[in-house]
């Protein structure tokens, strides 16, 4: 019974600090601050993985999420030295109304299509059903490893072309002096 | 663990959650004219439809989902990579990132 509450209570604090974190990122006026945030929201939605028996996926969120890419935004910011923003949010109120009522039209439309379609009672067969939970989880991620590298091997190669593509067109675009219409 | 669909933490409670990050992911690329930030708040929503697939795989018991989100992640690191050369392009020519610089590029 206890494990009921705590599963209950676990969903429900990450649920709570998820929204405020994601609300401070986009509502901080100095952007370190929201960065440092963003970093919260990415635990916390590791947190999320981790309880829906994902751990691995949590553990590359972490990995990668919370350490490589906010790395990159924090040192990008660093070097622009954004500490003090004046015009950080968009001005004119009825733009921003408009741009309110169209995300409440977002979510709204969101949440009334999960709860229109109803609760799928799914079988939740492999990820959940065997006893020893730390042998499920081994059996999770071999698994993972096995459809990524048979089924998906072809998108796996195409995505390391990919990022072969975005790093030298990353170092061109960082190293370009003013391109085909300059002006010099 | 294994039965929180049993006291209702279900399917639908991570879809409402993360309908509402993604939500606020749209909010931030609205209201903000930073580009960092923009880039930011699209991590948001990409950590939210993340959300979403790990979700479906998990009550539905299947695995493809978390591929998905291996894929999402990859190409959530080369969007900001591009991204963030983009911004300092515009830092070093205007001295600001803006989102009102994004006009006067031209090739």
């Amino acid at each position: 019974m206890s494990t009921f509450i705590i599963s209950n209570l676990w969903f429900y604090v990450l649920a709570l600090s998820l929204i405020f974190f994601a609300f401070k990122v986009v509502t901080s006026a100095n952007p370190i601050h929201s960065a440092l945030h963003l970093v919260l929201t990415m635990m916390g939605v590791a947190g999320l993985f981790f309880h829906l028996n994902a751990q691995f996926i949590a553990g590359v969120q972490v990995i990668v999420y919370a350490g490589a890419v906010m790395v990159l935004f924090v040192m990008v910011l660093m070097l622009f030295d954004l500490k003090h923003e004046f015009n950080a949010f968009a001005k004119g109120l009825v733009s921003g109304f408009l741009k309110l009522m169209s995300v409440a039209l977002v979510v709204g439309y969101l949440v009334g299509v999960f709860l229109e379609s109803g609760e799928s009672k799914g079988v939740k067969a492999s990820l959940t059903t065997s006893g020893d939970q730390t042998s499920t989880q081994l059996q999770v991620t071999r698994d993972l490893a096995q459809l990524l590298y048979t089924k998906y091997v072809l998108v796996f190669e195409v995505l390391g072309v990919l990022l072969l593509v975005v790093a030298i067109g990353a170092v061109a675009i960082s190293r370009i002096q003013g391109g085909t219409h300059a002006k010099h | 663990m294994q039965n929180i669909e049993a006291i209702g933490i279900g399917q639908n409670h991570y879809l409402i959650l993360s309908a509402i990050i993604f939500s606020i992911g749209i909010m931030g690329v609205l209201f903000r004219k930073n580009i960092i930030m923009m880039l930011m708040s699209l991590e948001l929503m990409l950590n939210a439809i993340n959300l979403t697939f790990i979700a479906f795989g998990y009550f539905n018991g299947n695995l493809n989902g978390q591929i998905m989100v291996f894929f999402v992640m990859t190409l959530a690191a080369a969007e900001a990579a591009i991204g963030l050369a983009i911004a300092v392009m515009i830092y070093r020519k205007f001295n600001e990132v803006n989102i009102r610089y994004f006009e006067q590029m031209k090739g």
